[in-house]
């Protein structure tokens, strides 16, 4: 790979494009708490951003941390950082990002230069884990505790039945909700001991309501993408996850994502597409590669769009009774993994996404999305160093093939940049491409 | 050593179990990892077996249904399955110990399905709400057990198996204990051969072969040179080629951290009141996987530094599957802590192949003659 290769995103929403107002806001407000050394929790996806916004908590995502520093191709100089100390490069690269990120703080005292974010992810006072979804979550934080910060760490093991087990079969749904129950409250114990807060449920209520209301708009832009033509692609679609981690349960969240859906929305209704001729509609599973959003463009180029991605639709809109916040959350957690399991979990992990649908096939899903959405292709990243989302993508594919939806499955990585070859995965995007239209005139 | 050699384990293991089956007329329920109790599975009145795999082997049947990256031991079952090669398993119980035997379930049971499956379901904390969970799991597992094979597990049946395998439990630290002499009667790969056998054997023929061994390494008469005394680290071994490759470049394996190892035989299983409180008690909280998470620091390599010194060793070999997260993620860390107490450790990354031999031993010779 050389550096040249790499190509930033282009986007095609102005919702989008405020962003680049709203999120530097959003940051300095946290530096300015940040030096007045209010506690920072390093948090993982899985854990519900509402709690934190109650406890009014400063939090980072290391994992949005390794996506910003795959995009500013620096997470290499940090990944490399991370070998030099034992570290496999077969390890999730959003780990080992951060693991040499720390290793230079430690050095330092102070956060690497070459880091995004004014102050680099900060020093953490606590670790919040969540292993909804893979093996080295449950490593990540505990060998950041052990090396670099001896600070407390509460992990989150929300476990889920595996895909030949009933969900509805009432002992099996008080095994897993008594799971879920009991854990959210040890997430709230550690949460109340090292911050001196007591959770207020009134707020948390507000908040979580806030947050349904984001997610409920969100949900809506993405239905509207049913739409031919499509009227919003990847590059709005993953950028657009962000204010979902930080702002949720914010006002300015919910005025985010109704006004990306009135413009999608509008979008739909003067049939503007992303592409001038819409040749293919395609679903996109896999983590993207963020040190290479371009490529997304790339194939916009080619007349190819993607309607749905599988992955980082973090947080689902789901209908859930607030009277009581605490168990909202736990039927929130539950609805999804049902959910997920009706689709047909047989690649998935038995633990609770928060996002239905987090990287993984479901069988009965895939047909209802491609009559839905209108697809007719599927490309697929094989993420070498995050096998936990890669795994079901060989599955799905035969799975695809039944329905006769053709697909192609790549290999890279999301954080790591080494392992991208530019021209020879670009050959293989535009072939499979044009077998689709092969096929497409055989098939007329 | 030629693959060959490697594949006759498990075909031995194999034709064992078809034997047994036959002449007893019960079901196989194969298992990988141990956290699904193989007890329950001998209480319900079938056989247990602890399926193995063939190190180097060709694998690319796999690839039809699974990604290219993943363990490689976990490829080549999926891969043996797939093929029709472990049709003579009634069952199969997998329990979420890492990541890719997990989903290697869904896998198997979905494209080539079998009379009984069962997922055991394992949380990664050791809360008391996990352990509740675990255990009310233990229920359910016991529930289908009972269904598929008819047998009702009784405390009386469960307890009868339990006292069986901790009987083989003691045989088996007699035997280890036998190995923390200066000049050991008999080599590791012996003992690993042993317990490969052992998770094939139903347990009361276990004993039998732990006892003839036992007998007859007593008569051996102690002779050769103290070695350097190695203890082997990490990822499953289910094969003897690694222990042998050190005797054979002059160290000897004194002890182990693995699956098959004492990870399994270290301790007895608890006879609790309730049976189930016991099993929780050695299945989860005192199983030593790096799978499950212990709180961070370095108290939990704690049992290990205790082992190595109990076993006087003088170095540790680690061994790293390629893909094995669990393992690979522990190794900074204890790397660490064995260079601050001083115990020489040397990292063998591997594809479940143990090739290319020849550098593998180079490398371990420069690290035991460096002992
Ligand atoms: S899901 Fe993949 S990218 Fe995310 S932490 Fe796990 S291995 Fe890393
Ligand atoms: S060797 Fe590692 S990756 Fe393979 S099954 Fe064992 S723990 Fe899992």
């Amino acid at each position: 790979m050389s550096h040249s290769e790499m190509s930033r995103a282009k986007r095609h929403l102005e919702t989008t494009a405020k962003m680049k107002e709203m999120l530097p806001r959003f940051f300095m407000r946290q530096m300015e708490r940040r030096f007045s050394n209010e506690p920072l929790a390093w948090c993982m996806v899985g854990v519900p951003p509402e709690l934190l916004k109650a406890f009014d908590l400063l939090f980072e995502w290391p994992e949005n941390f390794g996506t910003m520093c795959a995009s500013r191709l620096v997470a290499p100089k940090f990944i490399e950082v991370a070998e030099g100390d034992g570290y496999s490069q077969e390890l999730c690269s959003y780990v080992t990002n951060t693991m040499g990120y720390c290793k230079l703080f430690k050095e330092t005292g102070e956060a690497p230069e070459e880091s995004p974010l004014p102050g680099g992810m900060g020093t953490p006072a606590m670790l919040l884990g969540s292993g909804f979804i893979c093996e080295p979550r449950w490593k990540w934080f505990q060998s950041i505790a052990t090396r670099f910060f001896d600070v407390p760490v509460y992990s989150s093991d929300p476990l889920a039945p595996p895909w030949d087990i009933d969900p509805r079969d009432p002992r099996i749904e008080e095994h897993y909700l008594s799971l879920l129950r009991e854990d959210l409250s040890g997430q709230i114990n550690f949460l109340e001991k090292h911050t001196g807060k007591k959770l207020d449920l009134d707020l948390l209520r507000e908040i979580l309501a806030l947050s349904h209301e984001a997610l409920a708009y969100w949900r809506d832009t993405l239905a509207l993408r049913k739409a031919v033509p499509c009227p919003m692609g990847s590059t709005d679609y993953f950028h657009s996850i962000i204010p979902q981690m930080y702002l949720v349960g914010d006002q300015e969240a919910v005025d985010f994502y109704r006004e990306m859906y009135a413009e999608v929305k509008d979008r739909v209704e003067r049939g503007v597409g992303i592409v001038e001729e819409e040749k293919y509609r395609l679903i996109w599973f896999g983590l993207p590669p963020w040190f290479n959003m371009g490529i997304f463009n790339y194939l916009e180029s080619l007349g190819a769009v993607f309607a749905y991605e599988s992955t980082y639709n973090v947080g689902d809109y789901f209908e859930v009774d607030l009277s009581d916040p605490l168990e909202a959350i736990v039927r929130r957690t539950w609805q999804r993994a049902v959910k997920m399991h009706d689709y047909g979990a047989e690649t998935m992990p038995e633990l609770c996404n928060p996002a239905v649908f987090g990287g993984f096939s479901g069988s009965s899903l895939l047909e209802e999305l491609v009559d839905d959405f209108s697809l007719n292709g599927a490309i697929m990243h094989l993420t070498r160093s995050c096998r936990a989302v890669s795994f079901g993508e060989v599955h799905t594919k035969n799975r695809l093939s039944e329905i006769g939806v053709p697909s192609l499955i790549f290999e890279s990585d999301m954080a790591d940049p080494r392992l991208w070859s530019d021209a020879q995965i670009k050959t293989r995007l535009h072939a499979f491409l044009e077998t689709m239209d092969k096929a497409e005139k055989g098939a007329r | 050593m030629t693959v060959n050699s490697k594949q006759a384990i498990s075909t031995r293991n194999e034709e064992m179990i078809v034997k047994l089956k036959t002449e007893s007329g019960m079901p196989v329920i194969g298992y990988i990892c141990c956290f699904a109790p193989p007890e329950l599975i001998a209480a319900a009145g079938a056989l247990p077996y602890r399926i193995t795999g063939i190190p180097g082997a060709d694998n690319s049947a796999a690839d039809a249904y699974v990604e290219p990256y993943g363990c490689t031991y976990v490829r080549n079952i999926l891969a043996r399955a797939v093929k029709g090669e472990l049709d003579y398993l009634d069952g199969l119980v997998i329990s979420h110990s890492c990541d890719m035997v997990q989903r290697l379930y869904g896998i198997w049971t979905y494209y080539h399905p079998l009379a009984y499956s069962y997922m055991f379901n394992v949380p990664h904390q050791l809360t008391p709400w996990s352990k509740r969970f675990f255990k009310r799991e233990l229920g359910f597992f016991k529930e289908s057990l009972e269904k598929y094979t008819g047998n009702e597990i009784t405390n009386e049946s469960l307890r009868k198996a339990i006292d069986n395998s901790n009987l083989n439990r003691k045989l088996i630290r007699k035997l280890y204990n036998m190995r923390k002499e200066d000049k050991p009667l008999f080599e590791g790969s012996e003992i690993i051969e042993l317990l490969i056998d052992g998770g094939t054997l139903p347990a009361e023929q276990f004993r039998k072969v732990l006892e003839e061994k036992l007998a007859e390494a007593e008569n051996r008469e102690a002779g050769k040179e103290p070695k350097p005394r190695i203890m082997i680290w990490g990822s499953i071994m289910d094969d003897p080629s690694l222990f042998k490759m050190i005797e054979e470049t002059g160290g000897t394996v004194i002890t182990d951290d693995t699956c098959i190892g004492t990870r399994v035989w270290d301790k007895d299983i608890p006879l609790t009141d309730d049976l189930y409180d016991g099993l929780t008690s050695h299945y989860f909280e005192n199983f030593q996987c790096p799978r499950t998470d212990r709180g961070p620091g370095v108290k939990r390599f704690d049992y290990l530094l205790e082992r190595a010194r109990e076993y006087r060793v003088n170095g540790v070999v680690g061994y790293c599957i390629s893909f094995c997260d669990p393992h690979k993620f522990d190794y900074p860390d204890l790397r660490d802590l064995l260079k601050k107490e001083r115990v020489p450790f040397l990292l063998i990354d591997d594809n479940y192949s143990f090739e290319p031999a020849g550098s593998i031993r180079t490398r371990l010779q420069a690290f035991i003659e460096m002992l």
